[in-house]
């Protein structure tokens, strides 16, 4: 809670990104959405078809976080005394940080459990184990008084070793980059690597409403002492799609046996973003608001693709697309109380997300009629004994496709946790939640399956109510945003005819009205840039 | 609870533009006389892609594979299509299919998984929905594809009782027999495909359903259709000619058999498919594979789905069969309005259940199977003489029957015979001339003439107007964008004139029909190839003359002995293609002379 009060009171010392040291990177998780399509969600428990990417993690809110004193507090260039040989020409250490959510839990029916949200963000008190591991070394060099971070993440998903048995791990390196801070300009920064980009989010939803990128590029930022900061980026990526790459068995050159892989079709996907922040301090007790300016542009190059005819190509059109969104926020200075208010218009590629292939195209194969409408509100007070978490958003996304279809959804949830402390460590939270989604397709959403459809099928909207109740534990005091945090969670989930409808046969979310959740595990994060922990 | 809930969600969502599909569907009768209409068949898999979400599997370079047509694309092409003149729409089957089968796939339609579902491929109910009121918005109609005979390939007999399917041989072919099993498509067996082991037979072989989701080689819905008695079971059949085999064998390729003499088969065909045009307004079928179903069937069909949808306001609504046989007595005995004997009425009566008894009355139409094998093909593609097509004729209100079906068209069968050159079963008309080295443009166009002019209900099968010249499935099932519907191309033109003429004349669409001319000749007599009739109505009239004969200049007349035709001395009529004038000698004689491989269409001037 403390690091989350000293955020939204010190404005002007507030880091998203690539700030120098204090950088206050988003934490983990690559960016789950917009997916591919709509949501992927509702999946079915052994999903025919592995996800684009590796489901990775969730994080905690966005660290607040006071700047990080800098190294060159301790890196005082030193007094000509002695020979240069003799004098350290740098300050250095290694941090470790990590975040970390791991629960045991079942479905109160001899299942694992499972997330029931079936809009692209829910409730993230179901989402599975997931940890990131973070090894941090920060240097002061003394002759340019300036500052050097690398930093490497890892992080490991579900399942772990104990649950299932499998010497193995799902493991993804979710930052491995460069920063270099203040040299020739104080409040100049410039980092190269991979690196996830993200700024505010709504902790109960696990998302980044505004800018969420995961990105192997470089970036430069500049940090005023008008609390104004600005960062600029340039990145690109391969996802593992064929609407990337395309590769081919061909004969090896002069008259060798044997065969070679050949990329016939092979186009990197280029992204830019750029954004802007102002933070105006109100009053004295570090009270103040936050704008923010966003945007983004995608672009893919052409190609060709070999069809299905061997020696038949065909040619695949370049194609691109841009996000500008804007972000309002409030914020007390005080515990952490503060709301966020997104917005975000997404078009073309950019629609479905860094990641994600468009799989529904325009008739001239490209996703420039793909759009996304986001509007995101996000939101925590604390009062005393009693705190009440906040988070709502509306989405609707059109993929790029001549005609509605399922891929096509408008979704929307209201969540809301409020939690009172019976002592400093010792509390008790209810969450409830409403999430509904509808698809662009007509259904007969209350049939049985034993019966003919009816000639009257509507728009197929579906409906989820939750409830969990949370007893917790917090050691480090009390605060929406404290960690470590023990918890037993329980969570009930009320589906409608719509939402069960979402679930293929013999899946039992498409059978069950009401589901159930029950764990006991912990969260934390400590020591991480990804929660503002980077000292 | 439940009012905030929606409350809620209206808050949360959007607003959905469904443009009004998501209303319930009002059914309405869209046709005053489907003699007047002129219908289109399209492949939907390979005429137009709207959509390329639905994509799935395509392969363009595989005839065997699916394309990527929809109705979406179709529904972009209707103005092309009114601008061709076409007024009703023969769309592919709409439900959803086997997706693959044997490395062919279902992309034509008639490898039925799910009746009640549509085809991911073509689109979705809205996008039918839509797709049926733009076509309404034009003034067209539309058709569609429907089979009741049989099931895709989903289940196999489990002759050795192994619980799975196999292919096997067996036998040395020394001191024993060789022989093949294929547990997918068994040879016919009257008995019903029976199990063995090596000791001998063990009695009726089980169905398996198979459960693949990945070709959709899933058990069939309606779920009634997952019953065993649902089927024939006899294996694949062997000889048309055989009346066991013709109606109760397997089609070959493995389409199971439906036991269309149940009761619950019955009603599960006419539940699903008159909920199809519930859900979209449609306004006919054409329905597959008719003579391999029992009349009965038809009966019962055809009347209980015409009761339901004008019981809904639906009302002319038109069924026409197809039974892919050059014999008009056989085909003809689907629209024939004939009872069966009283016995088998009443037990065809044990299945109604709305207290409507059955009558005679079956399909409103056939497909003209025996005027393509004695017309299109014998006259205008082999050159034999042109009196086989008065013989046809004279003999159809024999065949066909003239009583029109209760509820149905109101139209004398004879009079809504869907006639056709080809279509997606045959090679095209141009396939054997061009396989020839010289493309029959002239015939192509002269047989067209006859088929808009003459009485019946005529079909264009798509791309024709592009002269579309493949050979037999899947060749001639060509994709129609490769030729960039252009609206200028030769045949194109011809037919827009040819549609255009015949919906300025109601003779051609209405007018009865008499042979004025027709000869067995077919070598240098002056007659040779001369084919002429006149269609008259209330107040129109027109005269149809063609030359088939692909050598000389013919005319009407034989060892002095004129056409004499139904118009008054004196009348001037004109061709309404060519523009020349004709007038009427005495005696209603008319003199005209024909190129090879031309006509005249003359109307009153």
């Amino acid at each position: 809670m403390q690091r989350r009060i000293r955020h939204f009171l010190a404005a002007a010392a507030l880091y998203l990104w690539s700030s120098p040291l204090g950088a206050q990177p988003p934490p983990e998780e690559p960016p789950e959405e917009p997916p591919p399509e709509p949501a992927p969600e509702p999946r079915p428990e052994e999903p025919l078809v592995p996800p684009p990417e590796p489901k990775i993690e969730p994080k905690p809110e966005p660290k607040p976080k006071a700047p990080p004193e800098k190294t060159a507090a301790v890196a005082k260039k030193p007094e000509a005394a002695g020979t240069e040989e003799e004098q350290p020409i740098n300050k250095g250490k290694f941090t470790f940080g990590s975040y970390g959510r791991v629960i045991a839990a079942t479905d109160l029916q001899g299942r694992p459990p499972r997330d029931a949200d079936i809009v692209a963000h829910g409730s993230r008190l179901d989402h599975e184990n997931y940890v990131e591991l973070e090894l941090r070394r920060d240097d002061h060099w003394f002759a340019l008084d300036a500052d050097t971070r690398f930093v490497a993440t890892l992080a490991l998903g579900h399942p772990v070793f104990h649950y299932d048995g499998e010497f193995d791990v799902r493991l993804a390196v979710r930052n491995l980059y460069a920063e270099e801070r203040n040299i020739g300009l104080e409040g100049l920064s410039f980092w190269a690597g991979s690196r996830m980009l993200r700024g505010d989010d709504i902790y109960l939803l696990d998302f980044w409403p505004l800018d969420n990128l995961n990105t192997l590029g470089a970036g430069l930022g500049y940090e005023a002492k008008t609390h104004t900061k600005a960062h600029i980026h340039v990145g690109l990526g391969q996802p593992n799609n064929p609407f990337y790459k395309q590769e081919a068995e061909r004969p090896l050159p002069l008259n060798q046996f044997g065969t070679a892989t050949v990329a016939i079709l092979d186009r990197i996907r280029w992204i830019g973003s750029a954004r802007v922040e102002q933070i105006i301090p109100i009053g004295e007790e570090g009270a103040g608001l936050k704008l923010a300016g966003y945007g983004e542009v995608h672009q893919v190059p052409s190609g060709q693709r070999e069809t299905a005819q061997a020696g038949v190509y065909q040619d695949v059109p370049k194609d691109d697309g841009w996000v500008v969104g804007g972000q309002f926020g409030a914020f007390l200075g005080a515990r952490d109380t503060h709301v966020n208010l997104f917005a975000r218009y997404a078009r073309g590629l950019a629609a479905y997300g860094e990641f994600a292939a468009p799989t529904a195209l325009s008739l001239d194969r490209t996703a420039s009629d793909a759009h996304e409408i986001l509007v995101a509100l996000g939101g925590n007070f604390e009062l005393d004994r009693v705190a009440v978490m906040l988070g709502g958003y509306f989405r609707s996304f059109r993929n790029a496709s001549t005609d509605l279809d399922f891929g096509d959804v408008d979704e929307g949830i209201v969540i809301a946790r409020p939690a009172v402390f019976f002592t400093d460590w010792l509390g008790l939270a209810i969450e409830g939640s409403f999430q509904a989604q509808q698809r662009g397709v007509l259904a007969d959403a209350g049939q049985e399956e034993e019966e003919t459809p009816s000639a009257n099928p509507e728009p197929l909207v579906a409906r989820v109510a939750r409830l969990g109740v949370v007893p917790f534990v917090t050691p480090a005091g009390r605060g929406s945003y404290s960690r470590p945090i023990f918890w037993f969670i329980y969570v009930a989930s009320f589906r409608d005819d719509g939402a069960r409808a979402l679930y293929p046969v013999n899946d039992v979310f498409r059978a069950r009205e009401i589901d159930h959740y029950f764990g006991v595990g912990a969260e934390w994060w400590f020591g991480s840039t990804s929660y503002g922990d980077d000292e | 609870v439940r009012r905030h809930a929606l409350f809620l969600s209206l808050l949360l969502l959007g607003c959905m533009d469904f443009d009004g599909l998501d209303e319930e569907i009002v059914l309405e009768t869209h046709v005053a006389d489907w003699r007047d209409q002129v219908i289109y068949q399209v492949m939907i898999d390979r005429f137009a892609d709207g959509d390329l979400a639905n994509n799935y599997l395509v392969d363009v370079s595989a005839p065997a594979r699916w394309h990527g047509g929809d109705w979406a694309g179709l529904e972009a092409r209707l103005d092309y299509l009114a601008n061709l003149g076409v007024t009703a729409l023969w769309i592919s089957p709409v439900y959803r299919n086997v997706e693959t089968d044997a490395d062919v796939d279902g992309y034509h339609g008639y490898w039925p998984q799910d009746f009640t579902a549509a085809n991911p491929h073509f689109g979705d109910v809205k996008g039918l929905r839509r797709l049926v009121r733009a076509a309404h918005d034009r003034d067209m109609l539309i058709l569609i594809d429907v089979v009741t005979n049989h099931i895709g390939q989903l289940f196999f007999y489990d002759v050795n009782l192994n619980g799975h399917a196999d292919e096997q041989v067996r036998g040395s072919g020394e001191q024993s027999e060789v022989f093949h099993i294929n547990e997918h498509d068994p040879d016919f067996d009257p008995r019903g495909i029976q199990s063995e082991t090596s000791l001998g037979e063990s009695g009726p072989a089980p169905i398996v359903f198979k459960h693949d989701p990945a070709t959709n080689h899933m058990p069939p819905e309606p779920p009634v259709l997952q019953f065993a008695e649902a089927y024939n079971r006899r294996g694949r059949t062997l000889d048309f000619e055989q009346p066991d085999q013709l109606l109760h064998g397997d089609f070959p390729g493995g389409l199971k058999d439906l036991d269309t003499t149940q009761c619950f088969v019955k009603d599960a065909m006419v539940e699903s498919y008159a909920r199809w045009i519930e859900l979209t307004d449609a306004d006919g079928f054409r329905i597959d594979t008719i003579k391999h179903v029992e009349r009965e069937f038809w009966r019962y069909f055809t009347q209980k789905v015409r009761q339901r949808l004008a019981a809904k306001g639906k009302e002319r609504f038109f069924m026409f069969g197809e039974s892919f046989d050059g014999r008009d007595e056989l085909v003809g005995a689907y629209t024939h309005n004939d009872l069966p004997s009283t016995e088998q009425l009443e037990r065809e009566n044990m299945c109604v259940q709305d207290g409507r008894a059955i009558t005679g009355d079956q399909l409103d139409g056939m497909f003209e199977f025996p005027q393509y094998y004695q017309v299109f093909r014998d006259v205008f593609q082999y050159g034999l003489s042109t009196d086989r097509i008065q013989q046809l004729w004279t003999r159809r209100a024999t065949r066909y029957g003239t009583t029109p079906t209760e509820l149905g068209t109101g139209i004398p069968p004879i009079e809504t015979l869907v006639n056709f050159m080809d279509n997606h079963d045959v090679p095209r008309f141009l396939f054997p001339s061009t396989l020839e080295g010289t493309p029959d443009f002239e015939g192509h166009h002269l047989a067209l003439l006859f088929l808009l002019t003459e009485q019946g209900i005529p079909c264009i099968y798509y791309g024709t107007e592009q002269r579309f010249d493949g050979g037999n499935d899947p060749a001639n099932r060509e994709d129609m964008w490769l030729t960039g519907y252009a609206e200028d191309a030769p045949t194109f033109t011809w037919i827009q004139k040819l549609t255009g003429v015949r919906k300025a004349h109601s003779a051609l669409r209405r007018g009865q029909q008499t042979v004025v001319w027709a000869t067995s000749r077919t070598g240098d007599e002056e007659d040779a190839g001369i084919f002429a009739f006149e269609r008259v109505s209330d107040d129109d009239y027109a005269l149809v003359v063609l030359n088939t004969h692909r050598g000389h200049a013919s005319s009407p007349v034989f060892q002095g002995v004129p056409m004499v035709i139904a118009q008054p001395e004196g009348t001037v009529l004109v061709d309404a293609l060519a523009g020349g004038t004709y007038t009427v000698g005495a005696g209603g004689a008319l003199s005209i002379t024909l190129e090879p491989l031309t006509g005249a269409l003359l109307v009153p001037q």
